[in-house]
């Protein structure tokens, strides 16, 4: 079954006593679900480093990776754009001195660059179960909370109602010189959300935040997959 | 539990067989609760004198354990004692007494129901919680119930009505109203009496231990009395459920919803982006959106709402035409439009000169809105500018606003009551002639500056007017504003349709 390597993942969290998902982890969760994530790899060992870059290929951006951590930014966890290996090396010291005390590791991963960036996510409604929420991501999400919900299981028509209905809709469109989105895999993205709502009850929420468009295509940047306790 | 795995599948849940006709048209019903005191104010004596009053069509059988007489009738002591079948029953005895009298109701093989009694659930009392549980285990046994704490059933074709109805509709018409509320429930009935809503059945269900949301938009669905489904919600039991009758009703049939209780702020604690975003209004929000269903956000709105669906054509109208009197009413009107997404295009020019010749000058405007410039035109010419207005291909609905008010003036002048020297039987047969001969709506908004002591004429002048357009089916408005944005409505869900 192909959630199989996801539910081995939360189940460990949960014997481990934990809430939630690192990025790392929530990661392989949607990518079992065939989500389009990041290329990335976790690595502690500072010999891993070399190996590890020439795999993901430069420019390449490095996160420290800990479920106990969940803003990476304010503690200066997070070194993008990193294109040499002297470059890489001195974000690999910074980041396991940051780190220092959290169980973790070094996230390595490839750089989506777009300039557009979108928010998926799921909740789990106290009256109506698994809710897909869509919108405007990075930044965006807090400042004008430009989303809409659909209550799964999506069909492929409320997956485009969504990305229809959310006020900023056009920049989904071939805009100032940018191709357009392709809203197909947007779609299956929504839909596929919503059914790991409905596959796994212990998840409780899920962001990914963001999702950046990259030509044409979706990435997941970065993940949170929040568990309950039940 | 096993894991954190459950599959949740499609499950669908199995609703008892029930015989809904014999719980809104039953021929006998049973109301246990009915003092043979003169000048009772029990809930079971107000009940009966209601469905006495109303002109229930069936038998009525009261209830009460010290028998006696009431109005000729005999007071039997027991529902079991009642001879011949009973399809409905009527409980309104102290709550503790309650499943005493159900177990004899489901003995007896009624069909249903309703308990008036409060003292359940809504209590939050140990007690009140064990006497719910009481009645939903003797409800499972095969008697549906509405309630408790609720006002009941109203069926203007039986005759059933509410707790405190006596004096509702006895008219039929095409809207069912769900709420949990009774209050909700009494005060559209009477609203609706005079506004031209006409009920096919209404049921306030109270706490809704038994027969509530979910069954009930199932059943209303596909009831053929039902056209309009209309509702009010404050808490669901189920969202899976609701979800699942609500969206297959509204691809049925328009089912308009007010949801009480909305706060912004989520009640837990969340860690991520997306659960801070829900919260119950957004969710709400999206999921009925998501069903088909049409939203409103407060009760004036659900009654506007409600009765441009009972009353229009089933399709939308994107372009309209607006004919009134009186300065501001066309950048008014422009302006709510486009907020709702309606079309006001200007006609076009061969049209507009036709109209001109009926318009008094100057200061008039035949472009659309069209502006009649003084309250006074006659209701003939008034006729001739609609049918002109009609013309115009895109026009699918028009609206005629008459500020009626201003002809207090004139009566006051002449010394003669305003109602006399209106002519708002001829303007309301001018705007159905145009109906008839064009086939394009026209919906009429009475606005009412004049609503002091001093003017009690206007306000019965009004609703004289409103009488006359509702008795040929035009629909009434108070204002232009919820005139539009009803369309606005409409049109929202038969667009929505399409898709």
């Amino acid at each position: 079954m192909k959630n199989d390597k996801a539910i081995r993942l939360i189940d460990r969290a949960l014997r481990q006593g934990r809430k939630t998902l690192s990025e790392y982890e929530s990661k392989q969760v949607l990518a079992a679900y065939g989500l389009p994530v990041t290329r990335e790899v976790l690595i502690n060992d500072r010999d891993h480093l070399e190996k590890t870059v020439q795999k993901i290929g430069f420019p390449l951006v490095m996160k420290g990776c800990s479920a106990d951590i969940a803003h990476k930014t304010e503690k200066g966890l997070i070194h993008v754009d990193i294109r040499n290996i002297t470059e890489a090396k001195k974000a690999f010291r910074e980041i396991m001195a940051g780190l220092a005390g959290f169980e973790g590791g070094v996230l390595m991963q490839q750089m989506i660059s777009g300039r557009r960036e979108l928010v998926m996510g799921l909740t789990r409604d106290a009256q109506f179960g698994p809710c897909v929420m869509f919108g405007l991501g990075g930044i965006f999400t807090e400042i004008l909370r430009d989303v809409i919900f659909r209550h799964a299981p999506l069909e492929p028509r409320d997956a485009l109602a969504m990305m229809q209905e959310i006020k900023g809709h056009k920049i989904l469109d071939a805009v100032r010189g940018m191709e357009e989105a392709d809203k197909e895999i947007l779609a299956d993205m929504l839909i596929t959300i919503g059914d790991i709502g409905l596959d796994i009850e212990a998840i409780e929420e899920i962001d990914l935040n963001p999702v950046i468009i990259s030509g044409t295509k979706p990435f997941v940047v970065d993940a949170l997959i929040v568990l309950n306790s039940n | 539990m096993s894991g954190p795995v459950k599959k949740d599948g499609n499950r669908k849940p199995r609703y008892p067989i029930t015989d809904f006709e014999r719980i809104f048209h039953p021929r006998r019903v049973a109301i246990v609760g009915v003092s043979a005191e003169e000048g009772s104010t029990g809930f079971g004596s107000g009940i009966f004198q209601a469905i006495k009053a109303i002109g229930f069509a069936g038998e009525i059988c009261p209830v009460n354990p010290r028998g006696g007489r009431i109005a000729g009738l005999t007071i039997y002591q027991r529902v079991l004692d009642i001879p011949g079948q009973v399809d409905f029953a009527i409980i309104a005895v102290a709550a503790q007494h309650v499943p005493g009298v159900l177990e004899d109701c489901l003995k007896k093989g009624i069909a249903g129901a309703e308990i008036l009694s409060s003292g359940f659930s809504e209590l939050g009392t140990a007690e009140g919680k064990d006497l719910e549980r009481q009645i939903k285990d003797i409800a499972a046994k095969g008697i549906r119930v509405i309630g408790p704490n609720c006002f009941g059933i109203y069926c203007p074709a039986s005759g059933l009505t509410l707790l405190p109805g006596p004096d509702l509709s006895r008219e039929s018409g095409p809207v069912a109203f769900l709420a949990q509320s009774g209050g909700m429930a009494i005060d559209l009935a009477h609203t609706g009496k005079w506004l031209g809503i006409r009920f096919s059945k209404m049921v306030s269900f109270g706490n809704g231990a038994d027969l509530r949301e979910a069954e009930l938009l199932r059943y209303l669905a596909d009831d053929p009395e039902t056209q309009v489904i209309s509702m009010y919600m404050e808490g669901i039991r189920d969202g899976g459920d609701f979800f699942r009758e609500i969206k297959a009703a509204a691809s049925k049939k328009p089912v308009i919803v007010y949801k009480g209780g909305l706060s912004r702020a989520g009640r837990r604690t969340v860690a991520s982006h997306t659960a801070s975003m829900g919260g119950s209004s957004a969710i709400w929000q999206s999921v009925l959106k998501q069903a088909g269903a049409i939203q409103v956000h407060d009760s004036e709105e659900l009654t506007q709402v409600t009765l441009a669906f009972a009353m229009l054509p089933k399709k939308s109208f994107k372009s309209i035409s607006i004919i009134g009197g009186g300065g501001a009413i066309g950048v008014a009107a422009c302006d709510i439009a486009e907020t709702y997404g309606i079309d006001i295009p200007p006609l076009s020019p061969d049209i507009q000169s036709r109209i001109g010749n009926f318009l008094p000058k100057p200061g008039s405007s035949a472009i659309n809105p069209i502006d009649v410039a003084n309250p006074y035109v006659a209701p003939q010419a008034l006729k001739e500018i609609l049918l002109g207005a009609a013309q115009d291909e895109r026009i699918e609905l028009q609206i005629i606003v008459s500020l009626l008010f201003h002809y207090q003036a004139i009566a006051r002048l002449f010394q003669k009551p305003v109602a006399e020297i209106t002519p708002y039987r001829e303007l309301a047969q001018a705007v159905r002639d145009v109906v008839d001969q064009t086939g394009k709506p026209v919906v009429a908004v009475l606005p009412n500056a004049k609503r002091g002591l001093d003017d009690m004429d206007i306000t019965e002048l009004i609703a004289l007017t409103r009488q006359e357009y509702i008795h040929r089916g035009i629909p009434v408005f108070d204002e232009l504003h919820d005139a539009i944005r009803a369309v606005a409505r409409v049109n929202a869900y038969y667009e929505g349709k399409k898709t």
